[in-house]
């Protein structure tokens, strides 16, 4: 356990500073969450640039070249109008808050308790994500006799490195590899993602913000212990809620912050890199003038994707006569879609959310277009990711479908829990937002 | 202060606050901290290797301990069918012998592949007899581990 809680805290180490170059108004949770993401992501990248320099790794050189990744991110800073950033005058909390606050605290102190019950058990973990650190742990850096092997393409090679970098971090600390309390990440990544949506409540009333929190608990708390979806989920929410605010606020310290954090994401899974074409596309639909700002994601995600197409990495998806796959696949397109429905993770939830999508003032999805955009296009390059498919797509459905519909649950459901709040709250804007749109 | 109206729409939109938050809280993983966890931890020690527990994972971490980084060890295991087990035995024992080459006896389409026999320095053979004449390097929890 110790070498885990160092590798936090080295993460924390780079991560704060990092943060604070480039936004010195982030303070108390938000400053906590953008740390701790941030200083995975360095520790990533530096262990990818002594890779791609082919420098081993060792403990003290990784922490040089992260220190390094974390000054430049002062490189990165805008100068913004001077406000109160983060800071606010101390409030008192409602008993009702309270409570919602104290059932957060019971998830995710359950969630602690789940992650660490055993050394990591999830056949993925072992067979692709703890495999990879595994053997980048044993080879000191990338090893691409390993990842270039037809018996291995089972590990998913192509997959970006983020996760498996920081186990064998993890690893390079302890000195030994030692599975049994890498479940700790997981749960960093799970607060860092509530934490960032706490932070959003001065949009409404702090006791919807504990709410919103509270409904996201569960998502960030990724039941795939040792997978790189709780790593995603994290990046992915903070990263398209961050630009969320850059659109809504004409923000552009939040872009850059989004941009930083969607790029990380792309560096966790393939699903990561959807999302950041999914908000690529969404940003030129909605907001072009940011589009150009997404270059530090560009920065973080490419160098990934050069090295596997260098070393011809095969994606599954991409096998054989994809055309088709997709022409046989599109005739019983409706069983697809009926094992879509019938494999939908929680379909209360997202009957819920459809039907508030309908229910809320038009304004609301002008308003909310971004994310809403977002999640119908990172949901259709799942969908068509089934037509592709080489594998069988009811297995393929089945195994995957109720973990990928995870990865949109956050920023859904906040702007959904906001914009009912509001709307019943007749606040703000919901008023003649409500009357514009019963015209 | 002028109250709202409440009309079905607002009703239905209450609705779906409440679903919402009601519908996203994971209710089991809640449960975990009020029951034993003893039991539960012991069966999760278990489910990476279900009924190959525990000998399988054992032997090779036996293999590990007698082998070295870069050495090519194939597995052979009771199964030759891929998707009857000799998926979780080639994919396990990668895991346990990372640093050393994995080779499989079977591809995914049940095809066996001797090359990789003939290939592998090792062979960690587990609840399977190997040849007459091996020279076996260590044995136990099942298994055998030989070297040519």
């Amino acid at each position: 356990m110790t070498s885990v809680l160092i590798a936090i805290a080295a993460m924390f180490a780079y991560g704060i500073p990092a943060t604070l170059m480039l936004d010195p108004r982030a303070r108390g949770g938000k400053l906590a969450a953008f740390g701790f993401l941030y200083g995975s992501g360095i520790v990533f990248l530096a262990m990818l640039i002594l890779s791609i320099a082919n420098v081993s790794w060792t403990v003290p050189l990784i922490a040089t070249v992260a220190f390094l990744i974390a000054c430049s991110f002062r490189v990165l800073r805008i100068t913004v109008p001077p406000g109160d950033g983060d800071l606010r005058p101390r409030q008192t909390h409602s008993k009702a808050e309270i409570a919602v606050h104290a059932l957060t605290a019971l998830t995710v102190l359950s969630y602690a308790s789940y992650a660490t019950l055993a050394h990591l058990w999830e056949w993925d973990y072992w067979a692709i994500w703890g495999l990879k650190g595994r053997v980048f742990f044993e080879n000191h850096g990338l090893d691409w006799r390993y990842l270039s092997s037809e018996w291995n393409t089972f590990a998913h090679n192509d997959y970006p490195q983020l996760l498996p970098f920081n186990f064998s971090f993890i690893a390079l600390i302890g000195g030994t590899w030692d599975d049994r309390w890498l479940g700790l990440l997981n749960v960093m990544y799970a607060i860092a993602a509530l934490l960032i949506v706490w932070a959003l409540r001065r949009e409404t009333t702090p006791l919807i913000g504990a709410l919103a929190t509270l409904a996201c608990a569960s998502t960030a708390a990724s039941c795939y212990v040792g997978l790189a979806e709780g790593a995603l989920i994290a990046f992915g929410a903070a990263g398209v809620l961050m630009i969320r605010a850059a659109i809504i606020d004409d923000d552009p310290l939040a872009m850059r912050h989004g941009a930083l954090l969607l790029g990380f994401a792309a560096s966790c899974k393939n699903e990561g890199v959807a999302m950041l074409v999914a908000v690529a596309i969404a940003v030129a639909l909605v907001a072009r003038k940011w589009l150009l700002r997404l270059w530090p994601s560009i920065v973080i995600a490419a160098p990934w994707m050069v090295l596997r197409a260098f070393h011809h990495l095969p994606t599954d998806l991409a096998e054989g006569n994809v055309a088709a796959r997709v022409i046989a696949h599109l005739r019983t397109l409706h069983v697809t879609l009926l094992d879509l429905a019938l494999s939908l993770y929680n379909p209360v939830l997202w009957c819920a959310l459809l039907a508030t999508i309908v229910l809320l003032p038009s304004s609301w999805r002008r308003r909310e277009r971004f994310v809403l955009l977002v999640v119908g296009i990172q949901l259709a390059f799942y969908l068509a990711s089934y037509l592709v498919t080489p594998h069988d797509v009811h297995w393929h459905i089945g195994t995957s479908w109720p973990r990928l519909t995870r990865h949109v649950h956050i920023p859904l459901i906040v702007v959904t829990v906001f914009g009912l709040a509001n709307w019943l709250s007749g606040g703000e804007d919901a008023a003649h937002a409500e009357a514009r749109s019963e015209v | 202060m002028e109250r709202t109206r409440i009309t079905p729409r607002r009703a239905l939109a209450f609705l779906c606050l409440v679903v919402i938050v009601a519908a996203s809280v994971e209710y089991r993983l809640l449960r975990i901290l009020f029951i034993d966890r003893a039991p539960l931890s012991e069966a999760f020690e278990r489910s990476a290797d279900t009924g190959w527990y525990p000998d399988f994972p054992t032997f090779i971490r036996g293999v590990r301990a007698h082998t070295k980084s870069g050495d090519t060890i194939a597995i052979i295991v009771p199964t030759p069918k891929w998707d009857g087990g000799y998926a979780y035995a080639f994919y396990r024992a990668s895991y346990l012998l990372a640093g050393r080459e994995v080779l499989p006896l079977v591809t995914p389409k049940d095809v066996v592949v001797m090359e990789n026999f003939h290939r592998a320095r090792y062979a960690a053979f587990w609840r399977v007899r190997p040849p007459a004449g091996a020279h076996v390097v260590w044995q136990g929890s099942g298994g055998a581990l030989i070297t040519r």
